[in-house]
């Protein structure tokens, strides 16, 4: 949507006039001129707006090329909120971790009826199937499965006792894997149907959960598709709304779940390399790593959290309230996974 | 033979006809949506092929498994009924209970699972079947 399309009734021109007016405020500008502003494809809890703005003083003088993040008009209230995630940006960005830095907040909802914040824009292509199928995007594998890995391991370095975090995130459970090992039986009882072969798989984590729980900031979504490639290079993660306390394996089983190899199945890391540049980059800075017996059994945590999440998928379709192919065929996506951890778990019972 | 179209040969000249003359004339914002029809169309097809045989041959195996409980040791298996809801169901407590952890049992139990989700796979997205 851009300023010539739309008349001045149209909601996103009034919440852009109210934005511009804020951020006058925020930077501490004389003025402010909003040149571009446009829905970026893609979102259906947050909205991301391109948004390039043009200031003529004051210590943000210049021209900027920003994002605005908010919520969907039709949000759900399952993640994050937007100053939450923003709590988390900051202290990653603060902790060198790649990720757009950012710059301002607005927890008044008198501003545009809901809370927003503004990033950094970063250059670079997410695509999953693109990463993983296109070489000029990717020319050296290894070396952003090493850049992936380090960059996992500093947001890994942040670990409670952590006062700022722990006001967005509250405080962390004693056992990730069990406590999530509940959270999913409990949905599972909600729903009609029964399902064998997650419930073995569930199972099989509880018996074999980790005894050597440990805790830091983990991001709960960090795979390919989720960060920007600039030049062959990692420029950064995005989408934070997941982010908690967890266990960090569960970040480096997720990562190299086959779920989420997109055109590369084969290549543990993310579709785009083998795992032991990734892992070899985690350890550089972490000083640890995975073992397999910890990627196998945070790989079937992967896919039974996927597999959850695609039924919930499954049902806003099925029970009425959001008719759509795309959400009906996620919940199809189920018998994949199913299968996988059933290769998994048999894999390690040999 | 049939004299006339079943319901698998219609949904094959519809996905025929979706692939060779409206995925070409679709603009590039609703091309995703015409491959996920395309895909349904595929997936319904192989459903109607051999999901009743998979259900059936599913539940018959469930019923062994659950026949092969040792039921003087743990207690009988309860709520056990006949249809595949309920055996799954059924099975799906006496996994949770660990009734299925160990030996002979978790051995049945994972040959019937790694069967199950082989067939529907198949059915769902059979590019992702590894080579047996």
């Amino acid at each position: 949507m851009t300023l010539a399309a739309t008349s001045e009734t149209d909601p996103a021109v009034q919440a852009e006039a109210a934005i511009e007016r804020w951020l006058k405020d925020a930077t501490g500008a004389s003025g402010l001129r909003v040149t571009r502003f446009e829905l970026l494809p893609g979102g259906a809890i947050q909205e991301n707006w391109l948004l390039d703005v043009s200031i003529p003083d004051g210590p943000w003088s210049g021209d900027h090329a920003w994002v605005l993040r908010t919520n969907a008009a039709s949000s759900v209230a399952a993640s994050l909120s937007r100053a939450e995630e923003y709590a988390v940006l900051r202290v990653a960005h603060a902790h060198a971790v790649a990720v757009p830095q950012p710059l301002f907040l607005c927890e008044d909802t008198a501003v545009t009826g809901r809370e927003f914040f503004v990033m950094e824009r970063l250059n670079g292509i997410a695509v999953g199937h693109r990463l993983t199928r296109e070489a000029a995007l990717v020319p050296d594998g290894d070396a952003l499965a090493g850049e992936l890995g380090a960059n996992l391991a500093r947001l890994h370095s942040i670990a409670p006792p952590h006062p700022e975090l722990e006001r967005a995130l509250g405080r962390p459970r004693a056992n990730h894997a069990t406590a999530c090992i509940a959270e999913y039986r409990a949905y599972l009882d909600t729903l009609f149907d029964a399902y064998p072969t997650i419930e073995y798989a569930l199972r099989w984590c509880e018996v074999h959960a980790p005894n050597d729980a440990r805790t830091t900031l983990i991001h709960r979504d960090y795979r390919t598709g989720n960060y920007l490639v600039d030049g062959g290079r990692l420029a950064g993660v995005l989408d934070w709304e997941f982010a908690g306390w967890g266990d960090p394996r569960e970040d480096l089983g997720w990562f190299t779940a086959r779920c989420w190899r997109f055109a590369g199945p084969d290549r543990e890391a993310g579709g785009i390399a083998s795992v032991e540049p990734f892992l070899h980059g985690y350890a550089s800075v972490a000083g640890w790593s995975a073992s397999r017996a910890d990627l196998d059994y945070w790989q079937v945590m992967a896919h039974l959290r996927w597999a959850i999440i695609a039924l919930q998928q499954a049902q806003r379709h099925l029970s009425g309230g959001e008719r759509s192919l795309e959400l009906a065929l996620t919940g199809r996506i189920v018998h994949e996974l199913e299968y996988e951890m059933v290769h998994i778990i048999e894999g390690r019972s040999r | 033979m049939n004299d006339i179209s079943d319901a698998v040969d219609l949904l094959a000249t519809a996905r025929e006809a979706l692939t060779d003359e409206i995925l070409p004339l679709l603009p590039k914002e609703r091309r995703y949506v015409g491959l996920m029809i395309n895909n349904v169309i595929g997936i319904a097809t192989r459903e109607l092929q051999s999901g009743a045989t998979a259900t059936a041959d599913e539940a018959e195996r469930i019923a062994q498994l659950l026949q092969g409980q040792p039921n003087a040791a743990n207690g009988p298996i309860e709520g056990r009924e006949a249809d595949l809801e309920g055996l799954r169901r059924t099975l799906c407590s006496a996994i949770r209970s660990g009734r299925f952890d160990a030996g002979n049992a978790r051995d049945a139990l994972a040959a019937h699972l790694a069967r199950t989700t082989r067939d529907w796979v198949a059915i769902s997205n059979p590019k992702a079947l590894r080579s047996a």
